[in-house]
């Protein structure tokens, strides 16, 4: 399976945000890993140790702050992922979810057709006149390159004997045979499965899933489900599909979805032990290595539209923010001044005041005026039996009794 | 670039359980109204499902002018793919200026597909909506864009910012639930329904629902509580630094619960700070769940009376419970950010005071 893995960098500590009129100046903080992303390196972790595959990470965001994350990850959590592809553009910042989707779908794209191109050229080799060496060597390559599984050319010497290029060479297999097995190969990588946190820890918006999804629909031309909240994942590479669980509300939906979709993993999730029988396949599924120099993708590369990325492809713009504010009047109990019965109006000193309520706050008033209202026992201090009496409409005298 | 002078209405997606709307769809029609009756539009609910026809009237109820149903047992169970078709076909036949979901699981992927399916932007988590200009400074000067949705939410987790879709139409949210009160059910409201027949194609169902089953139902009810007592990591020590026993702070708590519920008849609910939550505190295990988070991560609360003992008041627990009309915070460090938003404060142990509170309602105290 070819499973890939988006991440977001996000800062480290929400004291320390650098914005510029609301947009995140990444570069300019310490980043990490989103915290929700990595339940997808874990359910990515178990697909492919279960079914063999390699998982890519791929990412989007200023190179040099996202390289050492991206090198965190080879390691971890239990195998760690194989390759890193990290979006990088000037252009690409600023990006809302729209622009996001866009962008990474690209992304994903590219990785799928770079694989696909690989099998291709196998293919062509093939259906040529080729020699079985010089497929051999072209699975070679294409093998160290990291780009075709065990099954089409191994070093690994449980394997031997068993790829593809050495059953060819070995006249074990016709080349109908062999178009027939590597066109198998094509589909699983046709087949792919991104996954991704169900969040992320700066913006909590969870679209950028589903965008991807709808993203993919466009640029594929074909339907791509999207499963968010998933807290069960079972594969089928064979057939193309997978099993999930997911809660939406107040409810559990199990579904079977057929490969390429994209998913996002719930914080619920908890890899299972891959089956022992499945061991061999998995072995056969997988590549060659961990390549770990991350890849690094501009937006010429991916062939973006300049208009559809970064600020400028964004529907949704940042605007002002506004303050918590503090309520018009706070009553700190055993502080604050009120009145400790109603006060009709009043002159003082030639001003007019009031008329005041019981426990209105008294603290405003000048000093002098406050002065008389004590002398006379208008004013006292804010009691807790005065906060009851306010919140829950209960005198206390009255709740004594009861 | 459209011409966004065509689009009309405010279009709310309504999210059908057991026979009724949900909670959270009343409150984002009576959002909805709210920025409606500001632009003299219609507030227009959308209903996607099977066996609709009883409830079709019910967005008009709580406020919709009209109501748009898309009837179908291909539609019995939701599916992002075919919903997402649906939702995206109306949209670009029908041009609405607004489209509203509840940011929940179910609104949250499908506002977010059909957002990018039309084109147009999707503000996430808001807590408010209201109608401003927008002004947009750029190299090549000041635009103005007439009566834009502000899509009021919590922004990087510090601040609240207001989200612009000037360009774009229909501008989409999804809506925290709690972040509006429904407004009361009335017979006698009119508006009309109207049928919407799609045709999907088939290969949207490539997804196969193998079952569904519904979970228990979480008792706790905070959105609909009228006061909430709500406790913070304070509960790990007293004043003086002493370590407690947390589960005293919440039976204490669960008293003054109770002494509420007997002199005002109100439901009362308890509630916890994420910090508190995540702490995983053996003696709170099974009392302290989930369901009880109070905060931009757990739920957004708008009750009477909100007291929050212990609770130091991060932003992000301030931002989930700002709309409270009153807020009573305990704390023992007066600097505590809490006391900034709170209507009253009292700087002090809440091992002393919720039995006092409890004795001052008439409760049983400790």
């Amino acid at each position: 399976m070819l499973i890939i893995t988006l991440y977001k960098a996000v800062p480290a500590r929400t004291t320390k945000i650098v914005t510029v009129g609301g947009v995140l100046r990444r570069e300019e903080m310490d980043l990490v890993m989103n915290p929700f992303d990595y339940k997808a390196v874990e359910a990515a972790d178990y697909l492919k140790r279960a079914f063999g595959g390699k998982v890519v990470s791929l990412t989007m965001g200023p190179d040099f702050k996202l390289k050492s994350i991206a090198s965190n990850l080879f390691d971890a959590p239990v195998e760690g992922v194989d390759e890193s592809y990290i979006l990088s553009d000037r252009r690409m910042a600023g990006a809302d979810t729209w622009a996001t989707a866009y962008t990474v779908s690209l992304g994903v794209k590219k990785i799928v057709e770079t694989h696909l191109s690989a099998v291709d050229e196998l293919l062509s080799l093939l259906r040529s006149d080729g020699s079985a060496e010089s497929f051999a060597e072209k699975a070679r390559e294409l093998y160290e390159k990291n780009l075709v599984p065990n099954a089409v050319y191994s070093t690994l010497p449980t394997l031997r004997g068993a790829t593809l290029a050495e059953r060819l060479l070995g006249g074990e297999i016709s080349r109908e045979e062999a178009v027939r097995l590597l066109e198998k190969i094509r589909k699983e990588v046709e087949k792919f499965i991104v996954i991704a946190g169900i969040k992320t820890s700066d913006g909590e918006t969870g679209s950028t899933g589903p965008q991807v999804a709808e993203a993919l629909t466009g640029m594929l031309g074909k339907f791509i489900p999207s499963v968010t909240y998933v807290r069960e994942l079972e594969a089928d590479p064979e057939a193309g599909n997978v099993y999930v669980e997911r809660k939406l509300g107040d409810y559990i939906q199990k579904l079977r979805v057929p490969l390429p979709c994209v998913i996002t993993i719930s914080t619920d999730y908890r890899p299972r032990t891959p089956q022992l029988k499945l061991k061999k396949r998995a072995r056969l599924y997988s590549y060659a290595k961990k390549v770990m120099d991350s890849v690094v993708w501009n937006a010429d590369m991916l062939g973006a539209d300049p208009q559809l990325i970064g600020l400028a492809g964004s529907p949704t713009i940042v605007g002002p923010g506004i303050d918590v504010g503090s309520p018009p009047v706070q009553k700190f109990v055993g502080k604050t001044l009120v009145f400790s019965n109603r006060v009709e109006e009043f002159e003082f000193n030639g001003k007019k005041y009031g008329p005041f309520e019981r426990l209105a706050k008294a603290d405003e008033l000048p000093q002098e005026v406050l002065e008389h209202l004590k002398g006379r026992g208008l004013v006292k201090v804010f009691s807790l039996e005065d906060l009851v009496e306010e919140l829950f409409g209960v005198r206390v005298s009255v709740a004594r009794e009861h | 670039m459209q011409e966004n002078t065509e689009y009309r209405d405010v279009w709310v997606y309504c999210e059908v359980q057991d026979g009724s709307l949900t909670r959270p769809t009343t409150e984002v029609l009576a959002g909805a109204r709210k920025i409606a009756d500001k632009m003299g539009m219609k507030v227009v609910g959308i209903l996607v499902g099977y066996n609709l026809e009883k409830i079709a009237r019910e967005p008009i109820y709580y406020g919709a002018d009209r109501v748009i149903v898309c009837d179908s047992p291909l539609l019995k169970s939701y599916q992002a793919i075919p919903y997402t078709y649906v939702l995206s076909d109306m949209v670009v036949k029908l041009k609405p200026w607004a489209f509203l979901f509840i940011a929940n699981e179910i609104g949250r992927e499908l506002g977010a597909r059909v957002a990018y399916r039309t084109m147009t932007g999707l503000a996430a988590d808001c807590i408010d909506l209201l109608v401003e200009d927008f002004v947009m400074h750029t190299p090549q000067g000041t635009k103005v864009f007439k009566d834009c949705i502000a899509q009021v939410r919590p922004d990087f987790a510090t601040r609240i910012a207001k989200i612009f879709t000037p360009r774009h139409r229909p501008q989409m949210s999804n809506i925290r639930p709690g972040s509006f009160t429904p407004l009361p059910r009335d017979e006698n409201r009119k508006g009309e329904v109207v049928q919407w027949n799609a045709e999907i194609p088939p290969e949207a169902f490539a997804v196969e629902v193998i079952e569904e089953r519904s979970l228990p139902k979480s008792t706790i009810k905070l959105e609909e509580a009228k006061v909430i007592i709500s406790l913070g990591l304070g509960v790990l020590k007293d004043a003086n630094g002493n370590p407690r026993n947390p589960l005293e702070a919440y039976r204490y708590a669960e008293k003054l619960a109770e002494a509420v519920r007997q002199r005002l008849g109100v439901a009362t609910e308890i509630g916890a700070s994420r910090a508190l939550i995540y702490s995983n505190i053996k003696e709170l295990e099974g009392l302290v769940v989930k369901d009880r988070q109070v905060g931009q991560t757990g739920k957004t609360v708008a009750p009477d009376i909100y007291i929050a003992a212990g609770i130091s008041g991060a932003i992000q627990h301030r931002v989930g419970i700002m709309r409270s009309k009153k807020i009573v915070a305990i704390n023992t460090d007066p600097q505590a950010p809490i006391f900034q938003i709170a209507h009253y404060g009292i700087v002090g142990d809440l091992y002393e005071l919720l039995p006092k509170l409890v004795d001052l309602l008439g409760g049983s105290g400790g």
